[in-house]
């Protein structure tokens, strides 16, 4: 489904993934960790279409298609969601208003009808109890006054309703309670498919405990320096990422 | 003046042109005369004076612009994409300067509501006159100049106790057909202790001359009553010159909520001049503004606080872009017996384009020791973080920035709280931003 090659991307010519390889097939998970400063949300941000990177060299492909040839809309028009690190507040248009206007968009892209409204009601209720949210939420602005929690937890909301082909989460785990991470693990594990595939990044284990991967990647100085499957984030969270960046060094 | 001379000539020979036919009698010729020696000795205004520093009315002073006799025909479409979807509502229709009974829709008012016509109030009433005795003061040369000329416009009076069941829609349309026109239009609303009423002021603009629109609103609230005024102003960008003052008189606890849009006008000169008179009077001036290519917006307000326990609450949010203009001079005055005058104003711009630009300024006068004043000020451009945010969510380029830049100014449009109003707005709005019609009717 996803296919990355030798991605090289830096910032005002400073360089930060450094040749990242990885495939990622149709119903598998996939972990990102690392240490700050790794390039993990580099990673993610480049993925779904941010234009703040020059990508230096490299390719990545989905479902046949040059990824960065696409704008950050037609990507999420092609089934490619990004939960947001910070999600960003936007007073005056509501979450409600906001997917409407998404689903519309992605269905006139596909040359589809729009949404109807009962239709949409529908849709809204039935995934909304998923992430025990409640509708005077989802009227307000998006992640209008919401709490931190709060917003990762509409993150996934938003990825509930819009289904993606191909959802990255970016950090949605970090500074969450126990019971929001069981809400947030619980959307994640609602829409793994065999069509489907997730990329998990993320700097803690425990999310992977909830919403276990099938691959873990370890990313460092912007290259992918270990891969395995989910015992090496055991392994990770055992020895520390300082560990692993030390024996990369030495190899 | 030199310059102006020329025009003022043409002016004083338009009105001996059409004096005779102009409403009122004697009496009133003789304020009519008042309001010619005004405009003519001082002329249009010039960039030379403070209040028009940032407007400049030189294009529209070279126009020689003529009095209607009578309103234009207008054919059943055009009146009909100015109203509303769902607003059952009063309607008056004024064209070309001349309310149009056959068009206007004034069955079923209730008990204690007049709804007429301006002229027929100056010619059937004895005790007529152009400007209500209790705004006696009504400065500039553009309202002399309305004076002088006025001949029509929406009269409305409430007695004691009456309320208006359904709000007033007032349509205000220049036809733009056959020659330059301008129209010199008077509105006044009367509301009498404890009477109540919700008043649209609806500008509009048609045809394919350049015309000017003169309006001034007279508004008086009595003891305990209510008003709630929306202008809503949809001018043609490339020909209409629209000037629109507002002068209101308010008694104790009374209440006036003025909601302004303007979305239209080649050049659109508003100014809103407010006496809070009585104690525990409240006034709300809230306006959003929308300029595209070479519009021009020009927004005064002036609010007085004049007794203790006044309130005022005043938000203006304008959106330019192209080489479009905005102007906000927002004075306030609290003089010295208004003790415990609690006010607040602000006024946020949206510059949508390196060429745009806005003069914002607040001017507050305080001789009151116990009061609260608060002001505050901005202007950017569109959160670029939240344009990514949504069009990760799918929606392209020039449709975020639509759906971010009206939600900028959505709040006010939600103020309102007339839903068919609101819709109208809000959709005429959108179809105003690139890329925004798409995305009009998604809520």
């Amino acid at each position: 489904m996803l296919s990355i090659k030798n991605l090289h991307a830096e910032i005002e010519g400073a360089p930060i993934l450094r040749g990242i390889n990885l495939e990622v097939g149709a119903g598998e998970t996939h972990a990102i960790m690392g240490p700050n400063g790794s390039g993990k949300s580099t990673l993610a941000s480049i993925l779904a279409g941010r234009e703040d990177y020059d990508i230096t060299a490299g390719s990545v492909t989905y479902q046949g298609k040059d990824l960065l040839e696409l704008a950050a809309d037609e990507r999420a028009c092609e089934g490619i969601f990004l939960g947001f690190q910070y999600p960003v507040e936007i007073p005056g248009v509501s979450n409600l208003y906001m997917l409407r206007a998404a689903l519309n968009a992605r269905r006139a892209y596909h040359g589809e009808p729009e949404i109807n409204a009962m239709d949409f009601m529908q849709l809204i209720n039935d995934k909304v109890a998923h992430v025990n949210m409640n509708m005077d939420m989802v009227k307000r602005g998006v992640n209008e006054g919401f709490s931190g929690g709060e917003k990762k937890r509409n993150e996934v909301f938003q990825m509930l309703v819009l289904e993606p082909t191909l959802a990255i989460l970016d950090e949605t785990d970090s500074g969450l309670d126990i019971d929001a991470l069981r809400i947030v693990a619980n959307g994640i594990n609602t829409l793994r498919s065999p069509e489907r595939a997730t990329i998990l990044v993320t700097h803690y284990k425990r999310l992977l405990e909830h919403a276990k991967p099938d691959y873990v990647h370890v990313l460092a100085h912007g290259q992918i320096v270990q891969s395995g499957g989910p015992e090496l984030a055991d392994e990770l969270e055992e020895k520390g990422y300082t560990a692993i960046e030390a024996e990369q060094e030495t190899a | 003046m030199d310059q102006i001379t020329p025009a003022m000539d043409y002016y004083l020979a338009e009105f001996t042109r059409v004096e005779r036919n102009l409403p009122g009698a004697d009496k009133i010729g003789e304020q009519r005369q008042d309001g010619l020696r005004a405009f003519t000795a001082h002329g249009f205004p010039t960039v030379r004076e403070e209040d028009w520093k940032y407007t400049d009315l030189r294009p529209l002073s070279k126009h020689t612009f003529e009095i209607s006799d009578q309103a234009a025909k207008l054919d059943a479409d055009t009146l009909a994409a100015c109203i509303p979807e769902a607003l059952d509502a009063y309607r008056v229709v004024v064209v070309d300067g001349h309310f149009v009974a056959d068009l206007s829709q004034l069955s079923g008012l209730p008990a204690g509501v007049h709804i007429g016509s301006f002229a027929d109030y100056l010619n059937d009433n004895a005790k007529a006159s152009i400007q209500h005795p209790l705004l006696d003061k009504q400065p500039g040369s553009l309202v002399a100049m309305n004076a002088a000329f006025v001949t029509d416009g929406v009269h409305v009076e409430l007695q004691r106790n009456a309320v208006l069941d359904k709000p007033l829609h007032v349509i205000t349309l220049a036809s733009g057909s056959e020659d330059e026109r301008m129209a010199q239009v008077r509105h006044r609303f009367e509301l009498h202790e404890n009477s109540q009423a919700t008043i649209i002021e609806h500008y509009i603009g048609v045809g394919e001359l350049a015309y000017f629109t003169n309006a001034v609103t007279e508004a008086v609230t009595h003891a305990n009553a209510q008003l709630t005024r929306c202008r809503l102003q949809e001018e043609s960008p490339r020909r209409g010159y629209h000037v629109s003052v507002l002068f209101a008189h308010q008694e104790r606890d009374s209440r006036i909520y003025n909601h302004s849009f303007d979305l239209g006008g080649r050049l659109a000169r508003i100014d809103t001049h407010t006496w809070l008179g009585g104690e525990n009077t409240e006034i709300g001036l809230y306006g959003v503004f929308i300029g595209n290519d070479r519009q021009h917006i020009d927004n005064h307000t002036r609010v007085d606080h004049a007794i203790p326990h006044g309130t005022s609450r005043e938000i203006f949010k304008g959106v330019l872009d192209g080489r479009s203009r905005g102007v906000f001079n927002g004075k306030i005055v609290i003089h010295q017996d208004a003790q415990k005058t609690d006010s607040e104003q602000s006024s946020d711009t949206l510059l949508l384009s390196k060429k745009a630009e806005i003069d914002a300024k607040p001017e507050l006068e305080i001789y009151a020791d116990d009061v609260i004043a608060a002001h505050g000020s901005t202007v950017g451009q569109l959160d670029e973080d939240a344009v990514h945010y949504l069009r990760s969510r799918g929606i392209d380029e020039t449709g975020a920035r639509a759906i971010l830049t009206y939600s900028f100014a959505r709040e006010l449009v939600q103020m309102l709280n007339m839903e068919p109003l609101e819709r109208y707005i809000e959709s005429t709005l959108m179809t105003k931003l690139p890329g925004g019609e798409l995305f009009a009717n998604v809520v």
